[in-house]
Order: C-alpha cells, then sequence, then structure tokens
C-alpha cells in the first residue's frame, strides 16, 4: 500500500516544461499529434523517394488503389451500419469480373456490365438479409458467403481464368481524365456517391443509426433490418464494380483478383479511422487511409523492398492505427 | 471546522476536477464519521458521479487530498481504493453473472491464490451473507439466476468480504421494485449497525430520509452544504438542490378527454409468460398507467403494444382502426411512439449528436426523395430542442454525453411535433432523471394530454403513479388486480394490489 502523502499540483502552478506540456494533453490530441507526425513523415518519404513524382508511378499509384478503393467504400458502408466487416467483398470481386466476361462473350459489355452488378448487389441483399433480419454474426456469414462463392467458382471455371473472345476497347482503356486513369475516375464517382448517400440521404443517415444501435433503431420505429440489406447490397455492387474494372483491364477474369482484397480495404478503413464499433466514419475518410496504404506500399515498391515487406509493414501500420485509436465504449 | 481527528473515517479536502474548460467538482470538502450513513443529493451534473469516481481511483483529481483514516493517500485505481477499504456498489452491477455467488464474492480480490480454494474464504464468504441477513443463501448458486436486488446485495456482501471500511451505493435503487428496496434498506440498516461508514448517492429523497443520518448537498459541482437529515425537510432539501424554489412537481391534472375523440382499445391481450389477458380502454388526452412489480407484466404491456415483443396477441385498436401486434408497423405508420426505460441499450444513439437523436423519427419529413435537407433538419431539430427543453451546449454534440434526463427529453422529441396525436407508450418514463427534468417531462406529458395523445405507462415508482395517472390498472404477476379512475386512484390500494392483492385489506403496510 502506498503510503506517500501526495500534493497535488493544480495545473497552473506546476512548472511548464515541455514534457509537463505532453502530459497535460489529453489521449485524443495526443493522437491527433502522432498522425501528423505520420503522415508528414510519410510525405517526406515518398517526395525523398527517387521516381516517385514521376508519371508512371503515380499512375500506377492511382490504378491500384482505385481496385482495392471501391471495395473499402462498400466496406465503410458495412463498418457504420455496425456489421464488423465484410470478408466476402474479395470473392465477390473475383465472381463479378467472371460474370462480366462470360456474359460479355455471350452478349456483349452493354448487357454483361448491368448483369455483374447486379449480381453483386444480390449476393450483399442476401447477407444483408440473413444478417439483418436474422440477425446472424456478420463474420460467420460473410465468411461462409466467401467460401461459398469460391466453391462454386472452381466448378465452373475449372481454376482457369476466363478470356475474352474480343479485346475490350483501347481507347475507353487508356482514357484519361485530367490525366487520372479511367478507374480513379470511377473510383472516385463512388466515392463520392457514397459519401453523399451516408451525409445527406435518409437512407445513409440510418446506417449511422442503424450502426450505432440496433436496438434503438428498432425501438425508435426505423427498419434496421432493410438498412443493413441496403448497406450490403451497396458493398456488393461496389464490389463489382471494381471486379468490372478488372476484368476490362486484363481482358480476362479469375477468382485470384479479388485475393487479399478484404484485408486491405479493412486496412483502408481502419487507417482511414472509421469505428470498429460502428456509428462513426465516413467515406472520405476510407479514401484517406486508402491513400495512405497506397502511398506506403508505392514508396516500399521503389525503394526496392521485395512484395513479403510490403505486407508486414502495412500489418504494422494497420496495427499502430488500432493501438492509436481510442479505447472502445468512449 | 476543518477537524480530521479521531473518529473521522474519510476526509476529503479541496477535491477538484477540470474537463477540457468544464469544472465538474470545485473545491469540495467534507468529513465522513465511521459510522455514518451519508446520501449525497444533487441534480444530475452537480458532480456526484465524478466524487464517486475520485473516491475509487477511476477519475484522477486535478486538486484535493483524499485522506483514510487520518493519512492521505493518491487513490490511483480500483484495487488501491479496494485495499484501503473503500467499495463501490455501481449503478451497473460488476457481476459475472455465469460464475457462482461464492466466486463474484472473491472475484477480482488480491486474496485469492491462483489454483488452491481455500475454504476459510467460503466460511468468509458465508460471514458476509450472514452479516447481511441471507445467511441461507446457497454459495454455489449462479449469479445469473438471481433478481437484480439479489445481485446487488451480492455486490454488498462482496464489498464486505473484503473488509470495506466505507460502502458507496451509486444509485441502488434505480433498477429495483418496491419489495427489493425494502430488502436492501433492511440490508444497508444491519450493515450500519456494525459500524460500516455508507455514502449513499440517490435521487430518491425517501430513502434519504429513511435511512441516512446526514446529507451533503451538491450543485453545479460545489459543495453546497452538509446537514443532518433531521434539520431538513424533503422541501427544504430540493431547494437545496436546485438552488431555487421548487413548484409543484406534478402538474394539475386538466381532463382533456372531453375535447377529443377515440383512443386506444386493447382487447384480451396476452404476452406468453407476462401477461394475461389484458383489456382496457384508454381515452385520448389521458393517461394510463400500469402499476406492478418487476414482473407484474407491466412492462410486457408496453413492449407488446410498440411491437417489441413477437408472441404478444390480442385485439389493439386506436379509433376504432385495428393495429397488429408483434411488428414495428405501429410505430413506423406513426401511430405509437415507445420511449424506453433502457435509455442506453435501446433508447438514444450515443455516438450520434443531439441533433440527429431529435429528428431520429422525422427524417422523411425533412427530406425529398429520401435526400436530406440539412437546413430542413436543422430548423426541426432547433425547435423539437426548445419543446421538450434540451439542455446543452450545441446540438451537435454526441448524445452520450448528455445527462440522463436530458437523453430522456431526446426520446420524448419523438413524440412531439407530430400532426396528428400519436399514442406515446411509455416504460418507467423517469427512471434514474433528477428532479428538475422530472418535473419538465411531467409538464410535457400533460401537455401532450391536451393535444389529444394517448399515453400509457409502466411505472413501478408509486408516487408518480398517483401524481400523474388518470387511469391505474394495476397488475400482480400477469394479471390485472384492478382498474382505478380519478378519485379512486389512491396510495393504498395500488400498493396492497401490487405487492400481493391476495392478502385482505389492513394487513400491508
Amino acid at each position: 500500500m502506498r503510503k506517500a502523502i501526495l500534493r497535488l499540483v493544480p495545473p497552473a502552478m506546476g512548472s511548464i516544461t515541455p514534457l509537463n506540456r505532453f502530459r497535460r494533453l489529453d489521449g485524443s490530441q495526443i493522437r491527433a499529434i502522432l498522425h501528423a507526425v505520420f503522415i508528414l513523415a510519410l510525405m517526406i518519404a515518398a517526395l525523398a523517394t527517387p521516381g516517385f513524382l514521376s508519371g508512371p508511378a503515380l499512375q500506377s499509384l492511382l490504378t491500384t488503389i482505385s481496385f482495392i478503393g471501391c471495395v473499402a467504400v462498400g466496406m465503410t458502408l458495412v463498418t457504420i451500419s455496425g456489421n464488423i466487416l465484410a470478408l466476402s467483398l474479395g470473392a465477390t470481386v473475383g465472381a463479378s469480373a467472371l460474370v462480366v466476361i462470360a456474359a460479355s462473350n455471350r452478349s456483349g459489355l452493354a448487357e454483361a456490365i448491368p448483369l455483374a452488378l447486379m449480381f453483386g448487389s444480390m449476393v450483399g441483399a442476401v447477407q444483408g438479409a440473413l444478417i439483418g433480419c436474422l440477425r446472424a454474426n456478420p463474420i460467420i456469414v460473410t465468411i461462409a458467403t466467401s467460401v461459398l462463392i469460391y466453391g462454386a467458382a472452381q466448378p465452373i471455371t475449372g481454376n482457369a481464368a476466363f478470356y475474352a473472345v474480343y479485346p475490350t476497347s483501347d481507347s475507353l482503356l487508356n482514357a484519361r481524365l485530367l490525366g487520372m486513369p479511367i478507374e480513379f475516375v470511377v473510383f472516385v464517382a463512388i466515392l463520392l456517391i457514397c459519401q453523399f448517400l451516408l451525409s445527406f440521404t435518409v437512407f445513409g443517415r440510418n446506417v449511422f443509426m442503424v450502426g450505432d444501435s440496433f436496438n434503438a433503431a428498432r425501438a425508435a420505429g426505423l427498419r434496421p433490418w432493410a438498412t443493413i440489406i441496403g448497406a450490403y447490397s451497396c458493398a456488393g455492387a461496389f464490389s463489382a464494380i471494381a471486379g468490372i474494372m478488372l476484368a476490362l483491364r486484363y481482358g480476362r477474369a479469375s477468382m485470384e483478383f479479388g485475393l487479399g482484397y478484404d484485408y486491405s480495404a479493412i486496412a483502408a478503413v481502419l487507417v482511414g479511422g472509421t469505428a470498429i464499433s460502428g456509428g462513426q466514419g465516413s467515406a472520405i475518410r476510407t479514401f484517406a487511409g486508402m491513400m495512405i496504404i497506397g502511398i506506403v506500399q508505392v514508396v516500399l515498391l521503389l525503394q526496392g523492398f521485395r512484395q513479403e515487406w510490403q505486407y508486414l509493414i502495412t500489418g504494422v501500420i494497420v496495427l499502430g492505427v488500432v493501438l492509436l485509436s481510442p479505447p472502445a465504449g468512449r | 471546522m476543518q477537524q480530521s481527528g479521531s473518529g473521522a473515517i474519510l476526509s476529503i479536502r479541496g477535491l477538484t476536477k477540470r474537463y477540457a474548460g468544464a469544472t465538474a467538482l470545485n473545491n469540495v470538502s467534507f468529513t465522513l464519521q465511521a459510522g455514518e450513513v451519508r446520501a449525497i443529493c444533487g441534480e444530475n451534473g452537480a458532480g456526484k458521479s465524478t466524487f464517486v469516481k475520485m473516491l475509487m481511483g477511476i477519475v484522477q483529481p486535478d486538486g484535493g487530498i483524499i485522506s483514510v483514516a487520518g493519512t492521505a493517500h493518491e487513490i490511483r485505481d480500483a484495487l488501491q481504493a479496494q485495499s484501503l477499504g473503500l467499495g463501490l456498489v455501481a449503478q451497473e452491477l460488476s457481476l459475472a453473472p455465469d460464475l457462482s455467488v461464492l466466486d463474484n464474492i472473491w472475484l477480482g480480490s488480491t486474496e485469492v491464490p491462483f489454483f488452491h480454494r481455500r475454504s476459510s474464504l467460503r466460511a468468509r464468504a458465508q460471514q458476509a451473507l450472514a452479516t447481511l441477513g441471507v445467511g441461507d443463501w446457497d454459495l454455489d448458486r449462479t449469479v445469473g439466476a438471481l433478481s437484480i436486488g439479489q445481485r446487488q446485495i451480492v455486490e454488498i456482501a462482496r464489498l464486505l468480504a473484503r473488509k470495506a471500511r466505507v460502502l458507496i451505493l451509486d444509485e441502488p435503487t434505480a433498477t429495483l421494485s418496491d419489495i427489493e428496496i425494502e430488502k436492501l434498506m433492511q440490508v444497508l440498516r444491519a450493515i450500519k449497525a456494525r459500524g460500516h461508514s455508507i455514502i449513499y448517492v440517490s435521487h430518491r429523497l425517501g430513502e434519504v430520509f429513511e435511512l441516512c443520518d446526514s446529507v451533503s448537498v451538491l450543485r453545479n459541482g460545489e459543495h453546497i452544504v452538509t446537514k443532518p437529515v433531521r434539520e431538513l425537510t424533503r422541501e427544504s432539501l430540493i431547494e437545496l438542490m436546485l438552488g431555487r424554489a421548487f413548484e409543484e412537481m406534478y402538474p394539475e391534472r386538466a381532463d382533456a378527454s372531453a375535447a377529443h375523440h377515440g383512443g386506444l382499445r386493447i382487447k384480451n391481450l396476452h404476452v406468453p409468460g407476462a401477461v394475461e389477458d389484458l383489456s382496457v380502454t384508454a381515452p385520448r388526452g389521458k393517461i394510463l398507467c400500469f402499476a406492478g412489480q418487476l414482473g407484474s407484466g407491466a412492462t410486457a404491456v408496453t413492449r407488446a403494444l410498440a411491437g417489441l415483443h413477437d408472441k404478444a396477441t390480442g385485439d389493439i385498436s386506436i379509433d376504432g382502426r385495428t393495429i397488429r401486434l408483434g411488428s414495428a408497423r405501429p410505430i413506423l405508420a406513426g401511430e405509437v411512439v415507445f420511449v424506453t426505460e433502457d435509455r442506453a441499450g435501446e433508447g438514444i444513439f450515443p455516438e450520434l449528436p443531439v441533433r440527429d437523436n431529435l429528428v431520429v423519427s422525422k427524417l422523411a419529413i425533412c427530406s425529398r426523395w429520401g435526400v436530406i435537407s440539412w437546413r430542413a433538419v436543422r430548423k426541426l431539430a432547433d425547435d423539437l430542442a426548445a419543446q421538450v427543453t434540451v439542455t446543452c451546449a450545441h446540438l451537435g454534440i454526441k448524445s452520450g454525453y448528455l445527462s440522463g434526463g436530458n437523453q430522456q427529453k431526446l426520446l420524448f422529441a419523438r413524440a412531439v411535433g407530430r400532426a396528428t396525436p400519436a399514442v406515446l407508450v411509455m416504460n418507467e418514463p423517469t427512471r434514474g432523471i433528477d428532479i428538475g427534468a422530472r418535473a419538465e417531462i411531467y409538464r410535457l406529458m400533460r401537455r401532450l394530454c391536451g393535444e389529444g395523445y394517448v399515453l400509457l405507462m409502466a411505472s413501478s415508482d408509486i408516487e408518480e403513479v398517483v401524481g400523474m395517472a388518470d387511469i391505474v390498472v394495476t397488475l400482480y404477476r400477469g394479471r390485472v388486480v384492478a382498474c382505478y379512475e380519478g378519485a379512486a386512484v389512491r396510495m393504498p390500494s395500488i400498493l396492497r394490489d401490487i405487492a400481493n392483492p391476495d392478502i385482505p385489506d389492513g394487513q400491508v403496510a
């Protein structure tokens, strides 16, 4: 037992040393400072990396984050709706790519794209119905869905890729808007649509409310199950868009397309600062998270680190963010 | 007189805590004698919980000295508070429901060895229960099988077993039925008789006068006064807490039923395991109250009407139109508004701003094709906030930071500002809410009556029932005992009905 008599010094009387000043900051201020320091360090590292500011590097950065970004935006919706994370979006990406290639070989792109979109949102809606109406555990439902999709794809594809019979239009793929690749333009459009949904529509506000408290939403007379189905449908559709873009870019489709996307998207959502407990967050934040992870990866690549190191460092960043995020229940 | 000499078990000097800009507690000093039962009274936001948290080492003070038995200590964490002999029974009980009474009593104690369970621990747990007058309890019973009142007694036993010298009880009766409160009072008197000191934080003034020796009043973080209970009256205590004269708690009944037609008709309502065959009619403009203890079914009736009970059956109609039970459709259609007793669990959206909480169910009228006009939302929220008298810095702060009274007003905001008067179903509408906010909520309820709402409430607070209800239906173990109206609404008959209606008149106090 401590017997030491304590003299609690009122803050005004304490001597102001830099250490004291640091101690007096509360958790959120310290976090803000660390975030700023990290982003500054990242910018310096990026600018100091030879070749980072070159056209090809930036182009490839923007293209890469666009595919995962679409998935991450959908993941944001699901996370805000209080359903932790969807682990089936990567599988949805691959399956949608298969659908769009198969359908375009049969009846052309104009029909294939809406079909793939519909496929993606249906896959999402079914999961949303299980989770929203039956209150099934979201992690189990989405993992099961993911396994189901991979399992169903195997006999259909015979583990091979689907190739587009007719080469896709090069002019469209190489189109640039203000020098940005078309994938990035699509990604930004989806990002803005999602942010609009969240901030300015009844559906979006309901996503926040359901995510904050499902029971309160029910008692208030909202339809939480409908909101959850909506959130998963959107996530499925956004993932399908990623799948479609991948299929068009490479002129082929395989289930390998979506591999690892779930985790990268989760990383972007977390790094962006969307609350894992639901009810808080934004698509814009996820975009910031996506940019940070993308820049880190490009810097590592240009600095000559191998792929394995990239995974390791991305993992460290995500863990660091989790450690920095405020404790639950506060 | 700042003595901290012999007899003083706890002495607090100049205790101060500031949170980002706001002073939660300012220079609070008082002394607790051994064996004294001290009530801490004050409105929500007066600093009571901050005070308790600092005693328990959960929050660190910015200034001040806490001395236990004459020695000053810095209380860094709950473990240290425990070793100093300070024990807290918090509002939310901290028991592990799947463990036994014995395990719970020793859970987290530093005396328990890692592997071996000494028989002396069992004997001491038994002894602690015996002290509380419940020595006949089975130590191996699972805590989950106990009622809330019984669990609270387990918590107290846990503190006694650890030789706590000062017991701190934070709103212990907020979730108890009247019978359980009486049992708790017995237990506390037994502890007091054995020389333990108690700090008793409560909104219920009846308990303060019944149990406590002295009262310390806090207001806006300041210590106003500490006085022996016998020098105070109920009214003078309320005035000290509020800092102003207190007008009537319950607004005058103004029968508004004549001006409105129709109402809610309940016929043969069944809720499996909770309510049997309940039929009653509630006209518009009146407050109908289901009075009963925990387990009487009063709560189940309100939940069934709100569509939150899947298995409820019965013929329910509003103004002659039948509504369906077991679905949220009546709430969705705006015919029923539900105010829960579980504010944290299914009431407010704690992470969302006050503004969002105010307009929850009215987003549709602020939007077109599903797109919200934030200007309309702001206007509506400002209007609703004024109508239900929410007090907060601005409407953008998280509603989880508001006091219980203000959070409850957010729930009531869902009922006001409707084009057509609805049926407002409330469950314990003022549980855990301070006196000022309570009176405001009662006034709001009367106002809604005047506008032609049907008000239904389930309550176990008999004072509130008698003060507010126009019609009272008393319930006991799921069946209706009696229905009183107007002048027949009187405390003795209601108390008898809900305690045990099978005992004839005159045998129940």
